[in-house]
């Protein structure tokens, strides 16, 4: 144990005015690089320990390859005390996210991060990005994708399969109708700012292509992680149709793990989960 | 409220401690202990809101992973019952210096229900009150419903071993077995096992909706009142 330990040092700390609970995980000072920091976003309400204690032993396992890794809980979730103003929840977690970047700028003299987030975790890495340069890469594990045409083809034929769908269809129950309709009404709508958005509305906002495409002219590495089972995508190539952008100049890594579920359950997918990121971050 | 390591160097075990609020005569103190595995991550917010109601009422609570989960040092595969016993009693030890009090409450959720009872019989004179909020009641069963966990033999077998009536001669005097989940096994317990409807805080439909089981949580500070 005490060998293990002596790879990485742990702090408990409070970030920013809202008092955010967190943990940051650094290499002993001599094998510390100038890399950018990896900050870990909460999965939902999940606190940041993350399914099968994910972001623990993924902090330690970069922390021992000389990253500091920060993993916090937003206000209001896990150990984080609430807020008492009427900020929305979304623009609560982008400030939240900026106080976190600003604390460890000021203590820990770095200067560029890296966001790691799954679900809506990736989703508020995507929208931060967009409002500060020093975020230089993400790793977005099932971040929210827009429906493409192939996607509601695929959708189509997975429902056709079924006759209770036919029957929602012919009396326009169809789920397949409300989503068409939502999304041409965002096609016609002007892009909002992040302001007007909400995660529940993120899929067919003109604003989330509009984030991708502010990271990618930026110059932002991404990697993205797919499961077998999120409900946001059918195909494998559905990110690339979705943000045709983010794959230029080869900015985007894209990685398929239908061997597992939305929580990545099971060790050995989370050891290959860990093997992708070390080996992400290792690739200029 | 106030993140920390407490422990050995060998066992650092991450705690978040909340000072009383408001002192009623003399202090009071409650450590809180964690279900493990999934049961952990989903009453989690549970836990959170059980401590900052019994902060409210006066009481110094310490609630922490204990070692191999959570924030706390060790590999997961480390983890298991012997070591979370002794690491409750760190924790008992790291409150009682920071609280001044001589005992404590001690406050276990499923299998955390089990260790405290371990725990209380252990140090007997330390334990001021026992809450057992849905504890395990056959190791058995409960092995039974980890089929598809990721949980070593080593742990497993400890788990099958865990049978609550046998040690209910040596709960303390103050003791409280309070249940949103009722089972036929409540019945060979033989002690009255208080019902509360709420939802059942481990469980992921029903915490990862929102829902908090607040009836429980309010009567269990009533009944440390």
């Amino acid at each position: 144990m005490a060998a293990v330990e002596a790879t990485f040092k742990e702090q408990a700390v409070l970030f920013g005015r809202h008092e955010l609970v967190g943990i940051v995980t650094r290499p002993p000072p001599a094998q510390q690089t100038d890399e950018p920091a990896i900050v870990v976003l909460n999965t939902g309400i999940v606190h940041r320990v993350g399914h099968h204690r994910m972001y623990v032993s993924l902090s330690r396992e970069l922390a021992k390859r000389g990253r500091t890794v920060v993993r916090f809980d937003f206000a209001g979730i896990g150990d984080s005390k609430p807020r008492h103003d009427s900020t929305s929840p979304l623009m609560a977690s982008m400030t939240d996210i900026r106080e976190v970047l600003d604390s460890l700028e000021k203590s820990h003299d770095v200067h560029s991060f890296i966001l790691v987030g799954l679900c809506s975790g990736a989703d508020h890495a995507v929208l931060y990005t967009h409002t500060d340069p020093r975020v230089v890469g993400l790793v977005l594990m099932d971040p929210t994708l827009p429906p493409t045409f192939r996607y509601y083809v695929h959708y189509v034929m997975q429902r056709l399969k079924n006759v209770r769908n036919w029957i929602s269809l012919a009396t326009g129950r169809s789920g397949l109708m409300r989503l068409v309709s939502a999304h041409l009404m965002n096609r016609v709508r002007p892009a909002p700012e992040v302001e007007g958005i909400s995660l529940h509305n993120l899929r067919f906002s003109s604003y989330l292509p509009q984030c991708y495409r502010g990271a990618a002219a930026r110059g932002v590495r991404m990697l993205a992680v797919m499961t077998s089972v999120s409900v946001r995508h059918t195909y494998k190539r559905q990110m690339l149709d979705a943000f045709p952008e983010a794959s230029a100049g080869c900015q985007l890594r894209l990685e398929f793990f239908p061997e597992s579920d939305h929580l990545f359950s099971g060790a050995e997918v989370r050891d290959r989960l860990r093997a992708v990121i070390c080996d992400w971050l290792d690739t200029r | 409220m106030n993140p920390l390591f407490i422990g050995t160097t060998e066992r650092r075990l991450f705690g978040l401690y909340e000072p009383a609020a408001a002192s009623r005569g003399k202090p009071r103190a409650a450590v809180l202990c964690y279900p493990w595995g999934m049961e952990y991550i989903y009453a989690h917010r549970t836990m959170r809101q059980l401590a900052a109601k019994l902060a409210a009422a006066g009481f110094h609570t310490l609630r922490f992973d204990y070692f191999g989960t959570g924030d706390s040092s060790g590999e997961s595969e480390q983890a298991d019952l012997v070591g979370s016993n002794s690491d409750v009693g760190a924790a008992m030890e790291a409150l009682r210096d920071i609280a001044g009090t001589p005992r404590v409450v001690l406050i276990g959720l499923r299998v955390g229900a089990n260790i405290a009872v371990e725990v209380a019989s252990q140090h007997e004179s330390e334990v001021e009150a026992l809450v057992l909020w849905d504890p395990i009641v056959s190791g058995e069963e409960y092995a039974d419903s980890l089929a598809n966990s990721e949980v070593s033999e080593r742990v497993r077998r400890q788990i099958r071993a865990l049978d609550l009536p046998s040690r209910l001669p040596s709960l303390p005097q103050r003791s409280m077995i309070l249940v949103t989940q009722r089972l036929p096994s409540h019945d060979q317990l033989g002690l009255p096992v208080e019902f509360v409807t709420a939802a059942c805080p481990w469980v992921e439909e029903i915490t990862m909706s929102g829902a908090l089981p607040v009836p429980a949580i309010n009567r269990i500070e009533a009944w440390l009142r």
